[in-house]
């Protein structure tokens, strides 16, 4: 299936952020999880993660749910996230 | 507010509607309290399910997320003066290593259950979703007191020892309750709202989360707190609500703050912010105090020793002994310490800490055991690196704490030839059995992040795996022009240098259409850099000659870089050198060819391992 432009974008700021040295885009598959099983991250990358999306994309996470967590469950969940609510 | 001591058992006493237990705002909804009644249902609660037990030993393994029923399990378990061990984490090994200490008890999950709770930030299921306690909710019922004698250690905690092995320390109500009275003197809660964003299974969060407010008699959160934007929403909500937080957290959420949207609105509902597990960094601590208008108490402790000291960052670097604590120093800058904490109160006992002290306290230099905290958490390297090598396939292993950013490990991995990874696809597998392997012991955030396969033992002349030669194996980290170096080994003429084509590297093309490599060059400019230093070449670069490149080398290829320099008579004029170099994958030969160099270059007799600055 074909990366969007986003999820390519996001795969790179995963790297980059989270410094995956051995890992590329073409690891990261848009329906695996991040967490764990799947990529291996974890509870600090989730912070990580949650202040890069910030920067980026001027992203404020709520906890009206914690479902803005829920949306770090793969990076199809992430990019969506990322189309909805970005600012920038 | 009155502080009562642990062993003055002060949950009997408030009156039942006093609110104990803050249930945060949930969908919109308002925050509620849970009262002292409701929680002493609780209690009743775990008293029948520890009555219908059969348990002769007397001892009980908890390990429970919720605060509320973490708390109420641990009274019921106290009111029957039977004996607490709280496992650091759950780990399945963890627990199988304790499994013969008594009943488990609480949220028992596998591994992968509680990263995955953290992860999705479904504090609901963190707080319900045990599967193990079929019977749950088991149903509230008044709690039974009864004259029977608290037992005489109040907890049992395990923490990783400088061996490797864990260290079981067994903490007794008078010590517990002197360092809570210490804490409340110093710092009294007044009835304000603790919130908590790190374990109570381990000391500090005991402390801080769970038994100072009941002792002090203020309300706690009946849930933790685990990311920013929950903090944002709780302080609303208190602010609303005319309430003040003591917010007991660690390193990893307060260094991890965003900065917008701006905390001000919220922030004045802030009243006193602990941190604890790792030394803050002074940037943190400054963004902190910056964001939410309030100083961070970093607490300096541990498990063996109960609290040591604390400070204010704004006001200084170093640590003021908590009063009833003393502080020593040897000539071997070992922390000695005499304190109400430990074990025995009178006598003086040396610590693995290093310090050097100060008209004012104390600062810390760090350790002499291979102790590190990872997220917060006490690991043993020791530990992990017997782990490791005890994997089928792995020779040798040390893992090594690399400062980026918070800590992560790093691990230098010597493999049996045929375990190697030689390429991109293979080095991902090798990563994710040895993390797979090491997962059942330990947390995810302890797992190293970043590995080197080496084939032999990376030493200096001197046979140690120097500082420097640490540096150069992790180099690529930093600079992105850089080779992953794996190792060397020296020729009769020559020299063998093992390299990785990093995936980061910023001189693979084609990321975009799909078909990344290192550009032949590349090859040549770095084994240029490695000449330079392997030979103490300081001749330059004159031309190339008869070079091929089969093939290109991919993302992750591993592959022996071949250098030998020689005199070249075919040279007309002044005799040149050239520098004759081939590249070997397990997929073929990459680059074969000559260097011409301008200048002559000087030699050691023996190729110098620093020869890029040698004379």
């Amino acid at each position: 299936m074909a990366t969007t432009a986003l999820e390519h974008e996001l795969k790179e700021m995963i790297i980059e952020t989270l410094e995956l040295e051995d890992v590329t885009p073409d690891d990261i598959d848009p329906e695996e999880p991040l967490f764990v099983e799947g990529l291996g991250l974890d509870s600090i990358d989730a912070l990580e993660l949650g202040l890069a999306l910030q920067k980026r994309y001027g992203i404020t996470l709520e906890s009206e749910a914690e479902s803005s967590r829920q949306h770090f469950a793969n990076l199809k969940s992430l990019a969506s996230l990322v189309e909805s609510r970005r600012q920038k | 507010m009155t502080f009562r001591e642990l062993s003055e058992r002060p949950w009997r006493e408030p009156a039942p509607a006093t609110p104990i237990a803050w249930l945060p705002p949930e969908n919109g909804g308002p925050a509620r309290w849970l009262t002292v009644g409701e929680w002493h249902g609780r209690i009743g609660a775990w008293q029948q399910r520890l009555a219908g037990t059969p348990n002769p030993s007397g001892r009980w393994r908890l390990y429970e997320p919720d605060p509320v029923e973490f708390s109420a399990a641990l009274v019921a378990i106290w009111e029957r003066g039977d004996h607490v061990i709280l496992p650091a984490d759950n780990q399945p090994e963890t627990l199988r290593n304790l499994s013969e200490t008594g009943i488990a008890l609480g949220q028992i999950v596998p591994a992968s259950g509680s990263e995955k709770a953290a992860a999705s930030g479904s504090e609901k299921a963190a707080a319900s979703g045990s599967e193990e306690d079929a019977a749950r909710p088991f149903a509230s019922q008044p709690p039974q007191w009864s004259a029977r004698p608290l037992p005489e250690i109040a907890v049992s905690l395990y923490t990783s020892g400088s061996s490797g092995e864990p260290q079981r320390l067994d903490k007794r109500f008078d010590q517990l309750d002197a360092e809570l009275a210490t804490q409340a003197l110093l710092w009294p809660l007044k009835g304000n709202l603790v919130v908590s964003q790190v374990s109570h299974q381990h000391i500090y969060g005991l402390l801080f989360s769970i038994l100072r407010p009941l002792c002090e008699g203020s309300p706690f959160s009946a849930q933790p707190c685990r990311y920013p934007e929950t903090l944002r929403t709780w302080l609303q909500s208190c602010r609303d609500e005319e309430l003040r937080m003591v917010l007991v957290s660690a390193p990893p959420a307060l260094s991890r703050l965003p900065e917008t949207p701006g905390w001000a609105p919220v922030s004045g509902a802030l009243d006193t912010i602990y941190s604890s597990g790792a030394p803050l960094s002074r940037d943190a601590s400054d963004q902190i105090e910056a964001c939410l208008g309030t100083s961070v108490h970093e607490v300096y402790g541990s498990s063996e020793t109960g609290g040591i000291g604390w400070r204010v960052q704004q006001r200084g670097s170093t640590w003021t002994p908590f009063p009833g604590v003393e502080v020593d120093q040897d000539a071997d800058s070992r922390l000695w310490l005499r304190s109400r904490h430990l074990e025995s109160p009178d006598r003086w006992q040396r610590q693995a800490d290093l310090i050097v002290l100060t008209d004012d306290g104390f600062e810390l230099l760090g350790r002499t055991d291979r102790i590190v905290k990872i997220g917060g958490k006490r690991i043993s390297l020791t530990a992990m690196d017997r782990a490791l090598a005890q994997l089928p396939g792995v020779e040798r292993a040390q893992t090594l704490p690399l400062q980026r950013r918070d800590l992560r490990l790093a691990a230098i991995i010597q493999l049996a030839p045929e375990a190697l990874p030689h390429d991109h696809a293979q080095h991902r597998e090798m990563v994710k059995h040895l993390r797979r392997a090491l997962a059942a012991r330990f947390e995810t955030p302890a797992l190293p992040r970043y590995w080197r396969f080496v084939s032999h033992w990376p030493t200096n002349a001197q046979g140690k795996l120097s500082a420097d030669i640490r540096q150069r194996l992790f180099q690529d980290l930093d600079d992105r022009r850089a080779p992953r170096w794996l190792g060397e080994c020296a020729l009769e003429d020559g020299w063998q240098i093992t390299l990785e084509v990093p995936e980061r590297c910023a001189y693979v093309d084609g990321h975009f259409d799909g078909h990344p490599v290192l550009p032949g060059m590349t090859l040549v400019h770095w084994a240029m850099q490695q000449a330079r230093r392997l030979f103490a070449l300081t001749a330059d670069f004159a031309g190339l000659e008869r070079l091929r490149f089969p093939q290109p080398l991919l993302p992750g290829d591993r592959f022996v870089l071949t250098l030998r320099l020689r005199q070249d008579a075919s040279h007309q004029g002044d005799a040149g050198a050239s520098l004759r170099l081939e590249c070997d994958s397990h997929r073929g030969k990459h680059v074969t060819g000559r260097v011409s160099l301008v200048s002559r270059p000087t030699f050691d007799s023996k190729p110098s391992r620093d020869g890029a600055h040698a004379e």
